[in-house]
């Protein structure tokens, strides 16, 4: 792997080849296609949090002049999975905003006022709508077929899954501790809150080829599910995808799409759907709610004895809660002979959650992590020096199974114990909080095309959605491989008919796999440059070297030729065997985990309960910063949205399951003056298995900032506030009630 | 939004005969209130009448008095004049793009439980010109979203006495910024007045506040005073005894800026 010191472009902070029209206006986003004849799509959701659908019947809204078609359940095939239940109601609607029809008109008021007219018979039924009530005996059943771990020996229950993971004997483990801790602690659901909503167009030739045009992070299954839901073959999909105006793991899965290219079938026409705020909120994916418990136990000198986490996670309608990575996060950090961790996965009548950067670990590690701090007050020790003495390193076994390779956080820890926002002692009225971050990272299938034009300059055409900077990243990456300039360089998102299959963008993994393949494909053509520098040169290709961008002789070959850049192999490719291109593709292992260190300043406002965050430091490995600003602002930007659910954003619900606040004048994200600057760190251990080191660093950011927040307010205040969001309000009823 | 008739008259005479002609007419100004109003369908007025095309922005000073144009932006206001407070008070609605198009007039006809401006009409004892003569502070604002306005009239401008001293405060809604609790306390030739926004259905005068500042201008006269909670509003914000808790924290601190 090429040393830090040996890099030229990677590490430096170009602008991004996306942004001069993202910050003009001009890009184009999942709303902007317009198709000639293009007519537009509306969804009749489901009044109701639980119902059984008894008939619809869309005829009155056909006989509108200018309807041009209506869809519901029985226009898709009837064997159909979660997904496409989540896409059009079945037998039940499962949550208040579940889709249940859809229509097509040549104006979105008229598609509107369609929907009126389209008649649903409900049987209404009672809702679920947490998880103490969907685990009480006797709950009402969300899915009267839904068996905890599929044992259809044991009765229905809305407990979809129970995962355990267990090491050594945690009994043993508490019995020999000095002090034990614990604590119970609940987050609430909270939207990603990405600022454009789902939107998409299709449209179909007249040989039934569909495409379709939306903002997704990954194009690849946008194929995959809407030929599933479509009962068709993927072949039949061509997915284009545009400008994403944030996704944090939200647009993942499909919702509007089936439903545009049924919509587009019928009625022969392109159709465009765009859902509104309040959609985005009452019908597409949150993160869960959680009720979690911690318990950690320790020696004197705090060494960890034994640790157990129970979770349980809301699911919304349908089992998939990120219950699994909680559990893989939850006590990742420490280096640990015993402990068990149990997760559950609960059906309750809210909308199938989606992911939400590293989904599942904020709200588990937030249990923990707290609970980590209050053993560091019994124990009178600093809380880094607390996760110094177990913090998990080189070799140390993840709860989860595998080894870790080298990782960086110990020296994430020993750099926020040099820092000097840590060393400066907490200002005068505020609490200081610190926690420690994880995410495993996750590598997967990736593609890359690289692609010369006779002047010498590239193109690379990859399949990641670029979400964060990942085209900036990629030209860095391929500058560096290349030995040419970052200017040189175009990147290209491609269609899913115009580059190799791609996952999506999610798990950290872009920079990582998808930048592995771009590199390999630069080596790729580098080895055909040498190759026909050597035609050229009438000499073997391996006497030939690549240096700074240009095939030179390798030194003691006896060869008085001037060296040949990308633009001179060009030149002369006619002569030496045509165009060149390369190419590479990828099932990356070995996603390095990213480990972080973050602790915020605060002041808590007696009398109101307010929260003032005054400073906030995100320390984290990023293995290397291929463009370190990108890097800094995955860490500014998660530290922002931990902030916002710790504090103030929760969905909040009526008794009937309707949600109160769907929309940003409600539901309450941070905004830039609600927020410290955000100070970060970049500490760099590289990941022996990407070549130029790199480890995934969009998820890890989110997952300390809850705890680090709950910290700091336990320690402004005296006491700990256990559940979240610590609202004003909230903060306040705490602070009367413990002065009595 | 519904369909509806666009008009933008460019005198006074023809906008009122305008909304005299109308179905269900309806005045815009900034449309920071009416434009979101309409897209959610809360409202399906036949005639939408915009105020902008007429003359009725602008500060202007006389006989220690302030009197802004119904149509002056808070921007405008925010700018600084010779009431500070009230400068304070128009930098702290909404944000910029909000500050930039709504406009006085269209924040005090509204009645917003949350508005900002009115604690300041209270507190100010502050006069609202309108086609239809001038009403007192006082007889103003009626309840939520309800105020003394002549049906069809329009508020042409808003006088505030310079007072000798006043302070507001707030306690903003996280996502809007619209105050949950506003209180305004101004003292104008003598006389202590407490203008509260936020708490309940309009904004009020908080009349023992004023009694106990009237005896004795401090923090400490504010102390253990009741607040009556019964009527405020309770949403998801905040609770009513969270708001009656609020407008006693607020008045505190206000008066603490200005003694
Ligand atoms: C995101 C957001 C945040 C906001 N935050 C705050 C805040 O923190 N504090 C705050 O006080 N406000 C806040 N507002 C409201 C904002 O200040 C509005 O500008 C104000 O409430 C209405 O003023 P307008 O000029 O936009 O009126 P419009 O929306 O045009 O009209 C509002 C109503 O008043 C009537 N009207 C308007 N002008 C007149 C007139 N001259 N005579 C008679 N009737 C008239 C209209 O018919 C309509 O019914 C916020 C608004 C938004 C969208």
């Amino acid at each position: 792997m090429a040393e830090a010191h040996d890099l030229k472009v990677i590490g430096t902070r170009p602008v991004r080849p996306d942004g001069v029209e993202k910050v003009t206006g001009r890009a184009n986003f999942g709303a902007d296609l317009y198709l000639p004849g293009m007519i537009h799509g509306k969804v009749l959701r489901s009044p109701y949090a639980h119902a059984r659908i008894k008939s619809v019947d869309v005829s009155g809204a056909l006989a509108m002049e200018g309807v041009l078609a209506a869809v519901s359940r029985s226009d898709f095939p009837e064997e159909t999975d979660d997904l496409g239940q989540n896409v059009i109601a079945r037998d039940k609607v499962l949550y208040h905003g579940h889709a249940v029809a859809a229509v097509a008109a040549s104006t979105p008021l008229l598609a509107e006022q369609a929907l009126d007219a389209i008649k649903v018979d409900y049987d209404v039924l009672e809702p679920v709508l947490s998880i103490d009530q969907a685990i009480a005996d006797g709950a009402t059943l969300v899915n009267e077929q839904m068996h905890t771990n599929g044992d259809a020996s044991q009765p229905a229950s809305n407990i979809a899954a129970i995962t355990k993971f267990e090491r050594g004997d945690a009994e043993k483990g508490f019995a020999e501790a000095d002090v034990v801790v614990e604590g119970e602690f609940r987050v609430p659901m909270a939207h990603q809150g990405y600022i454009e909503p789902h939107a998409c167009t299709a449209t179909i030739n007249e040989e039934g080829k569909i495409t379709v045009w939306c903002s997704t992070q990954g194009h690849f299954d946008v194929r995959t599910q809407t030929a599933a839901i479509l009962g068709t073959s993927i072949s039949k999909i061509k997915v284009i995808a545009s400008e994403i105006g944030g996704g944090f793991g939200g647009k993942l899965s499909v919702y509007l799409e089936p439903l545009a290219v049924k919509l587009s079938e019928l009625s022969n026409r392109p159709v465009r759907m765009v859902m509104n705020r309040e959609e985005v909120f009452r019908a597409t994916g949150p993160t869960s709610a959680t009720w979690c418990k911690a318990k950690v136990g320790a020696k004197k000198d705090g060494t960890i004895t034994a640790a157990t986490a129970w979770l349980s996670y809301e699911a919304g309608a349908f089992p998939g809660a990120p219950v699994g990575p909680g559990c893989m996060s939850v006590l990742a950090p420490y280096d640990l002979e015993n402990f068990s961790i149990e997760g559950l996965d609960v059906l309750v009548n809210k909308p199938k959650v989606a992911a939400y950067r590293a989904p599942g670990a904020p709200q588990a590690m937030h249990a923990m992590e707290c609970v980590i701090d209050d053993l560091a007050r019994e124990l009178g020790m600093d809380p880094i020096d607390l996760r110094l003495k177990n913090a998990a390193d080189e070799g140390t076994q993840a709860p989860y199974g595998p080894k870790f390779p080298a990782i960086g956080l110990k020296a994430c820890l020993e750099a926020a114990k040099a820092h000097p926002n840590y060393t400066a002692p907490v200002p005068e009225g505020c609490g200081r909080g610190v926690a420690c971050g994880f995410w495993f990272n996750i590598g997967m299938q990736s593609s890359a095309e690289v692609l010369i034009r006779e002047d010498g300059t590239v193109i690379i055409n990859e399949g990641s959605p670029d979400i964060g900077g990942s085209r900036a990243s990629m030209c860095l990456m391929a500058a560096e491989t290349l030995g040419i300039p970052y200017d040189r360089i175009n990147a290209h998102v491609a269609d899913t008919e115009s580059t190799g299959y791609c996952n999506m963008t999610g798990g950290s993994r872009t920079t990582f796999a998808t930048g592995m393949a771009v590199v390999q494909a630069c080596e790729d053509i580098i080895a055909q440059c040498k190759e026909r520098a050597a035609m050229t040169w009438d000499i073997d290709a391996d006497q030939v070297d690549w240096d700074d961008g240009q095939a030179v002789p390798k030194p003691g070959v006896n060869a008085d030729v001037d060296p040949l850049s990308l633009a001179d192999i060009a030149k002369t490719w006619g002569r030496t065997g045509g165009p060149i291109l390369g190419r590479a593709s990828v099932n990356a292992q070995g996603a390095g985990a990213g480990f972080s260190v973050n602790w915020t300043d605060l002041a808590v406002d007696r009398e109101t309960g307010k929260v003032d965050v005054k400073a906030y430091t995100a320390i984290q490995d990023a293995g290397r910063a291929i463009h370190p600003a990108y890097v800094e602002g995955q860490m500014q930007g998660g530290a922002a949205q931990g902030l916002g659910w710790a504090l103030n954003e929760e969905y909040i619900y009526d008794d009937n399951g309707v949600m109160e606040n769907a929309g940003f004048l409600d539901y309450r994200v941070p905004v830039a003056s609600d927020l410290p600057m955000i100070d970060t760190q970049i500490v760099e251990v590289p990941n022996p298995t990407h070549p130029y080191g790199v480890r995934g660093v969009g998820e890890t950011p989110i997952t300390a900032p809850l705890a680090a927040t709950s910290n700091a307010v336990r320690d402004a205040l005296g006491f700990r506030v256990s559940e979240l969001p610590m609202s004003p309000p909230r903060l306040l009823e705490a602070i009367d009630s413990q002065e009595g | 939004m519904y369909r509806f008739n666009y008009h933008k008259p460019d005198g006074m005479d023809a906008a009122q005969q305008l909304m005299a002609d109308a179905e269900d007419g309806v005045y815009l100004s900034g449309g920071m209130t009416l434009i979101p109003t309409l897209k959610a369908r809360l409202a399906s007025p036949t005639d939408v009448i915009d105020l902008s095309g007429l003359a009725l922005s602008g500060i202007e000073l006389a006989d220690d008095s302030l009197t802004i144009g119904a149509l002056t932006l808070h921007s405008e206001v925010a700018a600084g004049n010779e009431i500070s407070s009230l400068s304070n008070l128009a930098l702290a609605i909404g944000d910029a793009q909000v500050r930039n198009r709504g406009t006085i007039g269209g924040s005090i006809a509204n009645s917003d439980p949350g508005a900002d401006y009115p604690a300041a009409v209270m507190a100010l004892g502050a006069t609202i010109n309108t086609t239809a003569g001038a009403i007192d502070a006082d007889d103003f604002f009626q309840g939520l979203f309800e105020t003394a306005l002549e049906p069809g009239a329009i508020v042409t401008s808003v006088t505030f006495p310079v007072p000798g001293r006043a302070a507001y405060e707030k306690f903003p809604n996280p996502a809007s910024r619209y105050a949950v609790v506003g209180v305004m306390v101004a003292e104008t030739n003598g006389d202590i007045r407490v203008g509260v926004t936020g708490a309940g259905p309009c904004a009020y005068r908080q009349r023992n506040f004023e009694q106990a500042l009237a005896d004795n201008f401090s923090v400490a006269a504010l102390d253990g005073l009741e607040v009556d909670y019964a009527e405020f509003n309770s949403d998801i914000h905040a609770s009513a005894e969270y708001r009656g808790h609020l407008v006693g924290v607020m008045a505190r601190r206000a008066v603490a800026q200005i003694t």
